[in-house]
């Protein structure tokens, strides 16, 4: 009998050890190489030869690291907190409907599909040159367009709007957030005088804080490791104002082969990162609403 | 379970020894003189280029492979944009084709220990060394004194204007610097302001610079003992005077010339349709423009490098074969071909340039092939007197999409930096000045 | 008086619903008398005097509203991917002149040289069939190691349980770019950099490395009654077995997004490509259109969105065909994190 139980306790492990060989062999260990190259200056074609602080220090005082630092930060506040706007926006607005509801999920979900695709970027090349799509619609109006490759506060924008096309996912994911929220709770506030306003406002709102930090925190991930979209329509852009750090580090180390500078600028991500990844886990309490909270609040 | 468990694995193990197989049988062939022998084999090529080089390339390869049957030769080839990131990681992977275009450069990048690329004096039965000048061979030597590549030719940059665009304007094509300066003026007047007599990018206006300075100092900007032959306040002097050029409407800032967002002028609309009067390119790359410029080929006329500057010349490439090549016999054979043999020669044109190779310049001039503009823009070069050139000056903090050049010219052309504060043109001496040193310092 | 009823009706309301016929028409009467304290919006008084009647052209308005801008906001969103899809029929000097979608002269020109090879000897159509030649193994490597993995933490409990699962979380919020370079080393050092079959692409899959799709299974797990298992195994089936005929069909859905997911993920990857595939000849679809595009002469742009578009034709049907799975269960899976 006591046999048995083991081998109880072992299956669930045998099923788990893949994972944890690779794991092992894709994770842990690059992790630690990766953690030990940082402190070199590591170049695929000469090897080390010096252990050095340098490449840290030259997050701080090179202005291009720093700009690149700069721009990562900048493109996930813009990006993240209008893509959930909108997603959260479109959700309400879809919430209660009953007619072709499908439909509109699958027509907002499908950038999510394509947008990270080669495809999409060459598109969107297209679509914000000098002469490119853009430009024609504004001159139908009147307006000058404004330079999006080469001008650097545009060329940032331009790729937030690839992000921000893709806002299907997070409205899926409101969506069905707001269907869960119990009709009950809009049934009493409305008989005790609520307004439309304050439901959202005092019931909606706090009840789906779950999902939107949920949200928050993945729309974060996802940009913060943004490629593609700066890669193929920009290159890094007019003056470095799209060079995000997912491309720098990818031209540091695969370009000039830097690896060990490359290094240092992913574990700089990596902590920006997990720190704001810490502040939203941290200030949950405060405004995500718990279940237990429900006799306090 | 455990049968279709069994079943799996041995598909899998069956799938993994298919792959693994494929060995070649060697039979041996002799070539039609009789006098070389060579096994039958594939061989592995690739070079980067224009359309036309493409085709004159791999037509010189079907007669190689006609001459000598047996021997196939697999080609990839592609445009220089990101060419070289993909050799680098195939010289990582270790598996880079038996023989390849190479770039001067890369010699010092890829090949640090020699281990890279195959040293020519091996095959010197086959390839001829002696067509080549000492000179010449000297410049690609690897680190143990082997011989990297074959210096295909010779090259420095010069003008190439557009002589249509110019005698709208009432001008002919500008011979000195003045000139040049008067034209800008002239176009920005009489054809409008997106007319330009001259349109060069950040790397463009790197070597430019280079050629000023060194007209003023006669010496190389780097020279052969790696170091800086100017001073910073010279190179101040240098970067006002691109500048400058902004300024009077002689070139475009590099704002507009990105927004057409071309990767190379000659893919430029506005360099086919005029509006672009002029490039700085090198002289073993006129094919280039004028097969963009079509059926307006003839309005291309080569420029000379003006008194005021002084420019340099470098091995523009090189072929070499890969130290780890399983044919280093079969490959000199090729090349051999390709580089000396009047056949062969013939069919590869100057596509590369005017060819080092005293055998095959002779056999082009024999031909009547080499191509006027190429002639020309080549005698250009020669004419100002060239100096050496060190491949220190396209390192990699230097030359590339975040590099020196770019960042540096760029951020000159725009006025600002990257975090918008002002960058004006002694910021851009002191940058461009301190990251020479730091390359020169490492190296 | 009044105030006291109030609160035993409200009291009463939430153990009995019948009551609240009673408290609207309680409401009701009072309101006739009282000046409004609280701030009510004029609706909320409306709706409990007027009819049924304007109740109804009430939400007609609101839903027409609504539906406007949904499909304001739609055409927003599809509008480029259409635009891309007309501008591929125009000539390419008219693609920016005529901004439409539809143009007064469609030709194929674009389409007529969209098969023409670049680089040597790789078309578009072999660019796709190399993208599927690893895409398609990497997916069903994922679906069976993920699940397989999910399993095993969703169903068991073993020793250091909590803390592999902390460590197989915390993985996903790893930005990716830190293991590149490790990673690219270690294949440099097994000579898979450049292998003829994408192996450093497809081999870290079978090892369940995402775990954003082992979360998803473990989230639909912890979310099902083991019961059809437990009945499973009690009618004599052991656990592969339950595995496979219980646990496979149940979880059909997210099986089906997670696959979706995983190939379109895959099929646009282009980081993984451009560090490990090294021939022309061996490109996938997102190097062949990035290379497309650099390589155009005067830019051709409608040939350049010929391609892109071709490109992306097989993600936009696989999703067509799942789209009222996927889009489903990704509103469901996002509830259960």
């Amino acid at each position: 009998m006591n046999t048995l139980r083991k081998s109880k306790k072992n299956i669930g492990f045998i099923f788990i050890l893949p994972w944890f060989v690779g794991f092992l062999v894709f994770k842990a260990y690059p992790i630690i190489l990766s953690l030990y190259y940082s402190f070199t200056d590591y170049n695929f074609f000469r090897g080390v030869t010096t252990y050095t602080l340098q490449n840290y220090k030259d997050m701080y005082v090179n202005q291009t690291d720093r700009a690149a630092l700069i721009v990562t930060i900048k493109y996930v506040f813009m990006t993240v907190p209008i893509k959930l706007i909108i997603a959260l926006g479109v959700a309400l607005l879809l919430n209660k409907r009953s007619k072709m509801v499908n439909f509109f999920k699958v027509v907002y979900y499908l950038p999510a599909i394509l947008g990270g695709s080669v495809a999409i970027a060459v598109l969107w090349k297209a679509i914000f040159n000098d002469n490119g799509l853009i430009h024609g619609l504004c001159k139908m109006v009147g307006m000058q367009a404004p330079k999006f490759m080469t001008n650097p506060f545009w060329a940032l924008f331009m790729l937030g709007t690839l992000n921000i096309w893709q806002f299907g996912v997070f409205m899926l994911i409101f969506l069905t957030a707001l269907n869960m929220v119990p009709k009950e709770l809009y049934e009493v506030a409305s008989i005790d005088g609520a307004g439309r306003m304050k439901q959202f406002f005092y019931i909606t709102l706090p009840q789906i804080t779950p999902i939107i930090f949920y949200n928050i925190v993945t729309g974060i991930v996802v940009s913060f490791q943004d490629f593609n979209g700066p890669f193929i329509i920009t290159r890094g852009g007019p003056l470095g104002s799209t060079t995000l750090m997912s491309l720098m580090i990818y031209n540091n180390a695969f370009k000039t082969f830097n690896m060990g500078k490359a290094s240092a600028q992913s574990w700089v991500l990596f902590v920006l990162l997990a720190i704001f990844t810490a502040l939203a886990f941290i200030t949950q309490k405060y405004w995500v609403y718990q279940p237990e909270d429900d006799g306090k609040k | 379970m455990k049968n279709k468990l069994l079943f799996g694995l041995m598909i899998f193990s069956s799938l993994g020894i298919m792959t693994g197989c494929g060995k070649e049988k060697a039979v041996t062939h002799t070539d039609s003189t009789g006098k070389i022998t060579y096994e039958e084999c594939t061989l592995t090529m690739d070079w980067w280029g224009g359309d036309t080089r493409h085709e004159a390339t791999q037509e010189a390869i079907k007669a190689f492979e006609e001459k000598y049957p047996g021997i196939k030769v697999e080609v990839s080839f592609g445009a220089w944009g990101d060419w070289e990131t993909a050799k680098a990681a195939e010289y990582i992977a270790g598996n880079n084709p038996d023989v390849q275009q190479t770039n001067y450069d890369w010699i010092a990048k890829y090949d640090t220990y020699g281990t890279t690329y195959l040293d020519m004096n091996t095959v010197s039965d086959v390839f001829d060394l002696s067509q080549y000048s000492d000179d010449v061979l000297d410049m690609v030597k690897d680190s143990n004194g082997g011989i990297a590549g074959i210096p295909v030719s010779i090259t420095g940059r010069t003008f190439y204007w557009n002589k249509d665009t110019f005698e709208k304007a009432g001008l002919s094509v500008p011979t000195t610097l003045d000139e040049l300066v008067n034209a800008g003026k002239v176009f920005k007047e009489k054809l409008g302001d997106n007319y330009y007599p001259l349109s060069i990018n950040a790397y463009d206006r790197a070597i430019l610079c280079a050629y000023y300075l060194q007209a003023q100092t006669g010496k190389p900007i780097i020279n052969e003992d790696n170091e800086l032959t100017v001073t910073k306040n010279q190179l101040e002097d240098g970067l006002k005077w691109i500048s400058s050029l902004e300024k009077n409407h002689v070139i475009p800032t590099i704002e507009y010339i990105d927004g057409e967002g071309v990767e190379s002028m000659d893919k430029s609309g506005r360099f086919i349709n005029g509006e672009y009067a002029g490039v700085f390119e090198w002289d073993s790359t006129s094919g280039k423009y004028t097969a963009a410029l079509g059926d307006n080929a003839g309005n291309l006329v080569v420029g000379n490098v003006f008194p005021e500057l002084k420019s340099y010349s470098k091995v523009s490439l090189m072929f070499s074969i890969s130290a780890k090549t399983k044919h280093p016999h079969e490959s000199g054979l090729l090349l051999q071909f390709l580089l000396n043999d009047p056949e062969g020669v013939k069919i590869m044109g100057n596509e590369r340039g005017i060819p080092e190779s005293k055998a095959a310049y002779d056999a082009l001039l024999d031909n009547e092939d080499i191509s006027e503009l190429s002639a020309q823009a080549h005698k250009a070069v020669l004419d100002s007197d060239p100096v050496f050139w060190n491949p220190l000056f396209d390192n990699s903090l230097l030359k590339g999409d975040t590099a020196a050049y770019n960042v540096v010219f760029g951020q000159l052309s725009y006025g600002k930096d990257v975090a918008g504060n002002s960058y004006g043109v002694s910021d851009a001496s002191e940058e461009l000045y301190n990251t020479y040193m730091q390359v020169l310092s490492e190296n | 008086m009044s105030k006291k009823k109030e609160e035993i009706i409200v009291d009463k309301f939430e153990a009995n619903p019948q009551y609240q016929k009673l408290r609207e028409e309680y409401l009701y009467s009072i309101n006739k008398r009282r000046i409004s304290v609280h701030e009510r919006e004029e609706d909320e008084l409306t709706e409990l005097e007027k009819s049924k009647y304007v109740k109804k052209a009430k939400r007609i308005r609101n839903a027409f509203i609504a539906y406007s801008v949904l499909i304001i906001i739609a055409l927003v969103v599809v509008y480029p991917f259409l635009w891309m899809v007309g501008s591929t029929f125009k000539d390419s000097s008219r693609v920016f002149a005529d901004i439409g979608i539809f143009t007064k002269k469609p030709t194929i020109t674009a389409y007529k040289t969209v098969l023409n090879k670049y680089g040597g000897n790789i078309n578009i159509i072999k660019a796709l069939i190399n993208t599927y030649t690893y895409v398609i193994p990497e997916v069903i490597l994922t679906v069976i190691s993920s699940l397989i993995t999910a399993y095993g933490f969703a169903r068991f409990e073993f020793i250091g349980k909590k803390v592999f699962y902390v460590l197989m979380m915390s993985t996903l919020f790893f930005p990716q770019v830190v293991l590149y370079i490790p990673q690219y080393i270690l294949f440099s050092k097994w000579h898979m950099v450049g292998s003829e079959w994408y192996l450093p692409l497809i081999i870290p899959t079978a090892f369940a490395t995402e775990s954003y799709f082992v979360y998803m299974f473990i989230q639909f797990l912890n979310n099902t009654s083991k019961e059809y298992e437990d009945n499973a195994r009690i009618d004599g089936c052991n656990y592969l077995g339950t595995f496979l005929f219980v646990v496979i069909p149940m979880m059909m859905p997210v099986i089906i997004t997670s696959a979706v997911f995983k190939f379109t993920w895959a099929s646009n990857d282009l980081l993984g490509p451009i560090l490990y595939v090294v021939t022309p000849a061996k490109y996938p679809a997102s190097l062949f259109v990035k290379m497309s595009m650099d390589s155009a002469a005067g830019f051709n742009w409608a040939r350049i969105l010929a391609i892109a578009f071709i490109s992306i034709i097989p993600n936009v049907i696989v999703f067509v065909l799942a789209s009222n799975i996927v889009v489903e269960e990704v509103g469901s899976e996002g509830i259960r994190g």
